[in-house]
């Protein structure tokens, strides 16, 4: 009894220096009466999205915020979850419980070879060779003409047993499960002693190997779980679009996975979240907002758009959620230890 | 495939290599001495492009533009280190990705804006658009013939600076040990600021020369970005001589992996799985390359610090 | 963050008040902003261009289109055509320049019971097995206007050509169209990599070769750079170069001069003699200056279709709206168009000259009628 006991206990610490994480996915779970209510039905489709890819950079937030792994090729690892609905049901294998775990062991087996060999790198080298692996998995999904080449391939919703996802709200709730486990988890690695040392080793390296461990070997196992964690949400993203194409996994996915954490906060469990939620919406609204402003350049949004993210940088230390905690004047977001220097 | 087929095809990876050095000079003494990730670097091949192209429509005359696009890449990689990279020195990598990204977003755009989303119209005069026959029934474009030896001379030009004059020591110096260089009393603002606009400007010289072979349009620089990257990092961030050997590599590499080895597939598999397969490892050369140069040797070929 | 949501929520909010029951809407989805831009900027000229014609109105309903950004990303498309269809409401989503986002969307738009009109893309699977009742296509399948050429070529008495595409599903398909028709020597099959923009290596390789003809596809930029790199490196001399989508409305503004004489396959030329298309023409050239692509007169089309699939049913309901334009005989700027069992047009394809105009502006002429009335080859294995 004592360790359920314990074992609640340690949520509740978790949930109390995370206050941020938990009220973005409780709103998640409350949002759908909202958007009923608003007569808004379309706004759960943006929902989904968002949390889609908020899972996927809360996964690789693990590597690059906690572990100072700057990896620019995970958008790989989201197109791998996402092949794995696809060329499954090519092979008509339609349970989406069968996807996941294809989707669990094909990440976590991918994500062991790339970190392996991309660990002996360190830096923008780093940067480099998970690039170049990423790219790599692109052209050869471009070029695999069976599974529809670039033109991509047509998916059916995951059949999860006795959910079907084709019901209104069912894959809102199915993603939002996932990414409450995803949230938890993260929790618990990056309070373990295991996420300590971790973190310990992006501040000083050197210290922890002094102290007999190995740096290397903690950095696979973070490396294999953010794989894992983005895989997930590739699969999920698949039953979502149902469509998968090698688009999802472009360069440019990878690059936008950084700025969803960068603008939210590096090395925070709220700030990919947060940052999905601001990246995605500014996406959504910008071009509308400047269409009211100036009809014509509506489409030419991304020139502010640039600039936005440079004052981000330039003014707003430690993400969005660096903001919300000096605003607060609260620590709401504690696990945030290290910012930009 | 004969022999003067190979040594041609060997003359345009080197012609690919040259243009791919000068893009890759300036980003690995960005990269390499003042440590920013600089993503916009694929801007001021556009900048150039567009510079040299608009300046030449706008005058009809192709070697003004040609002239004129060098100060004006000189003068906006000038301003860009004062407006806004000065300000990423000091910060972590990750704000600088960020930063550059929304910097190509903002480019890109203005481009847009300003010359309108359709590509540009830019094509060779007459004097430049001849041939010459560089092997005994091999013509060649004279103005391909031009860019290499350009690219050659920049890339001499380059090695003499570095390697023979004071400020090429300071470089050297600021490659090595940027703290250990600033704390020399040397001033590293205005060497910064210079070393950026000048490598801006190579940037440049190099889209302005891909101008009239290539589709000047918004976003033109983006691939050659990547690939400079790939270039600096198997050559060694920091080091000149290494973006020079490598950018020759990895010109050749993909010039004739693309070319030769659909047919060399062939030679082993069946026709259709090479026929599949040749493209798509073809495709895949230049980042294969440039892992297992990685794998073994972590920090490039051509590491500056130590 | 709640706050911002609740604003961009209320935003939205405003902007769909309820819709008149007399008002047809369309969702028109095509990419404006990027590198495509231009594409999507010339089919939303065109759009205008036709409601302008019809007075606002598309068979006597007054119709409001929502032109949306796709951005050319497939889960930013999947999101818009959902928001057209369950908020917006729309009664017809069309537009969509590229094959991967058109299978990207086409589930939820068909499943919803809305009509969904390609104005350009037209990948197989759509046209075959993947069919759907709901949807309608007013460009062509991928593989008819390559087929076009193989045919013209083969009549041609062409013995041998020499084939490049770059490496991705359209160009797989639209080399195996072309081989469909063309049944001589193949002197080369070249994959050159997406995107590319130096093509001197293959240009070389195609060299040493010397094939008789050569046969390319280069959507784009590419194209823009295929074409300059080909007159630059004296190709003329050594193969004639024929195209499909390399050299059209889009990129001759880039190459003027350059691209005269080269000839390729469409369905659609600016020179086509029907009154639409000639109405189409003169007034697009007057009010935006520059001729159309066959992007903008495809767009054209698509409203085209509509009106005239409300005009003849005399309901926006998507049932009698299906049932009409199911029964073909749509005025186009390409004739009146006839339709096929999967719902894609059975039209006439030309072979097309690069010319200059009376004023000195590069265009395209009509040459010769390769097909009339062709019918794509993936209709039987579509069962709605």
């Amino acid at each position: 009894m004592s360790a359920i006991r314990d074992f609640i206990g340690l949520v509740g610490d978790g949930v109390k220096a995370n206050q941020t994480l938990w009220l973005l996915v409780f709103g998640f779970a409350l949002f759908p009466i909202f958007s009923y209510f608003a007569d808004l039905p379309f706004w759960n489709d943006v929902a989904m999205r968002i949390m889609l890819l908020g899972m996927a950079a809360m996964g690789l937030n693990l590597v690059l915020g906690y572990g100072g792994m700057v990896s620019f090729g995970h958008a790989a690892f989201i197109g791998i979850g996402a092949y794995c609905v696809g060329i499954s049901q090519f092979y008509g294998i339609s349970n989406g419980w069968a996807h996941l775990g294809f989707s669990i062991v094909t990440c976590g087996l991918a994500g062991l070879v790339i970190g392996y060999l991309a660990l002996r790198t360190s830096g923008i080298y780093f940067i480099m060779i998970t690039l170049a692996f990423a790219q790599m998995l692109f052209f050869l999904f471009v070029s695999l003409e069976a599974y529809g080449g670039d033109d991509g391939m047509s998916v059916d919703r995951g059949e999860f047993g006795f959910i079907d996802l084709y019901d209104p709200l069912r894959l809102y709730f199915l993603i939002w499960c996932a990414l409450a486990l995803v949230s938890l988890a993260l929790m618990f690695i990056v309070r373990s002693r295991f996420g300590v040392t971790l973190r310990a080793i992006k501040s000083n390296e050197s210290r922890i190997e002094a102290m007999g461990l190995s740096p290397l070997r903690f950095k696979m196992v973070g490396y294999v779980i953010s794989a894992v964690i983005c895989g997930i949400a590739g699969t999920l993203f698949a039953s979502w679009q149902e469509y998968v194409s090698p688009d999802i996994m472009h360069w440019t996915r990878s690059g936008e996975l950084m700025i969803i954490i960068i603008l939210g906060g590096l090395a925070t469990l709220a700030g990919p979240l947060l940052g999905a939620i601001v990246f995605l919406l500014l996406e959504e609204s910008l071009p509308m907002l400047l269409g009211a402003v100036a009809p014509a350049y509506a489409e030419n949004w991304m020139i502010i758009f640039g600039p936005l993210l440079i004052m981000v940088v330039l003014f707003g230390r430690g993400g969005l959620t660096g903001i919300i905690d000096r605003l607060s004047g609260t620590r709401g977001n504690a696990d945030h230890k290290a910012g930009p220097r | 495939m004969t022999l003067t087929l190979i040594l041609e095809q060997a003359f345009n990876g080197l012609q690919a290599g040259v243009t791919l050095f000068l893009v890759a000079a300036g980003l690995t003494l960005i990269l390499g001495i003042m440590d920013v990730v600089f993503l916009a670097h694929g801007a001021q091949v556009m900048i150039g492009a567009y510079a040299a192209a608009a300046i030449a429509a706008a005058t009809g005359n192709f070697y003004i533009g040609l002239l004129l696009a060098v100060p004006v890449t000189f003068a906006s990689g000038y301003l860009l280190e004062f407006l806004l990279i000065r300000h990423l020195y000091r910060r972590d990598h990750m704000d600088q990705v960020l930063a550059t990204f929304g910097l190509i977003l903002f480019f890109n755009e203005l481009i847009r804006i300003g010359f309108g989303p359709a590509a540009l119209y830019s094509d060779l005069p007459p004097s430049l658009s001849g041939f010459v026959e560089i092997l005994p029934g091999t013509p060649y474009p004279v103005y391909r013939l031009g860019v290499i030896l350009v690219g050659l001379a920049c890339a001499i030009a380059i090695h003499m600076f570095v390697s023979r004059t004071r400020i090429g020591a300071m470089v050297r110096a600021g490659a090595n040990n940027p703290e250990m260089t600033a704390a020399l009393g040397i001033n590293i603002k205005i060497l910064f600021r210079f070393i950026f606009a000048t490598g801006a400007c190579f940037a440049g010289v190099a889209g302005m020369m891909l101008g009239p072979i290539t589709a000047v349009q918004p976003g033109m620089g983006e691939p050659h970005l990547i690939l400079s990257l790939v270039v600096i990092i198997i050559g060694g961030i920091g080091s000149v001589r290494g973006a020079f050997i490598a950018a020759i590599i990895v010109g050749l590499v993909d010039t004739l992996g693309r070319v030769f080895l659909p047919a060399m597939l062939r030679l082993v598999v069946d026709q259709a799985t090479a026929d599949g397969a040749g493209p798509a490892v073809a495709s895949m050369l230049v980042y294969i390359l440039m892992a297992v140069v990685l794998i073994f040797r972590p920090t490039g070929l051509f590491p500056a610090k130590g | 963050m709640k706050k911002v949501f609740m604003i961009a929520a209320m935003a939205t909010a405003v902007a769909m008040a309820p819709a008149n029951a007399e008002t047809v809407k369309i969702g028109y989805m095509t990419t404006l902003s990027g590198g495509a831009g231009i594409i999507g900027k010339q089919m939303q000229n065109a759009v205008e261009l036709a409601l302008e014609h019809k007075g606002g109105k598309l068979g006597g309903m007054d119709a409001e289109v929502i032109f949306v950004d796709d951005q050319r990303k497939p889960d930013v498309a999947k999101q818009l055509a959902n928001r057209l269809v369950k908020s917006d409401r729309v009664d017809v989503v069309a537009g969509v320049i590229w094959s991967n986002l058109l299978m990207a969307i086409h589930k939820p738009v068909t499943r919803a019971d809305t009509l969904l009109i390609s104005s350009n893309a037209g990948p197989s699977p759509i046209a075959g097995e993947e069919c759907h009742e709901n949807f309608f296509s007013m460009s062509w399948q991928n593989d008819q206007t390559p087929e076009a050429m193989g045919k013209y070529m083969q009549d041609a008495g062409i013995k041998s050509v020499y084939l490049m595409a770059p490496n991705y599903q359209a160009g797989k398909d639209m080399l195996s169209g072309f081989k469909r028709y063309y049944t001589g020597e193949i002197a080369g099959e070249v994959y050159t990599k997406l995107g590319q923009s130096d093509f001197q290596a293959e240009l070389s390789a195609l060299r040493a070769v010397a094939p008789e003809t050569t046969m390319v596809f280069q959507p784009g930029g590419m194209g823009i750079n295929f074409v300059k790199q080909w007159k630059q490196a004296g190709m003329d001399g050594v193969s004639k170069l024929y195209q499909v989508f390399t050299v059209d409305g889009v990129s001759l503004p880039a190459l003027k001069e350059t691209a005269l004489g080269i000839l390729g396959t469409q369905s659609w030329s600016p020179d086509l003699d029907n009154d639409i298309n000639k109405k189409f023409v003169a007034d697009y050239k007057a009010k935006f200056g520059g001729y159309p692509s066959f992007y903008a007169a495809q767009a054209y089309d698509t409203i085209m279709a509509v009106d005239h699939a409300i005009t003849t049913s005399g309901s926006k309901d998507t049932d009698k709206m299906r049932a009409a334009l199911a029964k073909g005989n749509i005025p186009t700027t390409r004739g009146v168009l006839k339709m096929n069992s999967n719902h894609f047009p059975i039209q006439n394809f030309y072979l097309r000259d690069t010319v200059l105009d009376a004023d000195g502006v590069v265009t395209s002429k009509v040459l010769s009628t390769v097909f009339t009335d062709h019918a794509d080859s993936y209709a039987a294995s579509c069962k709605f």
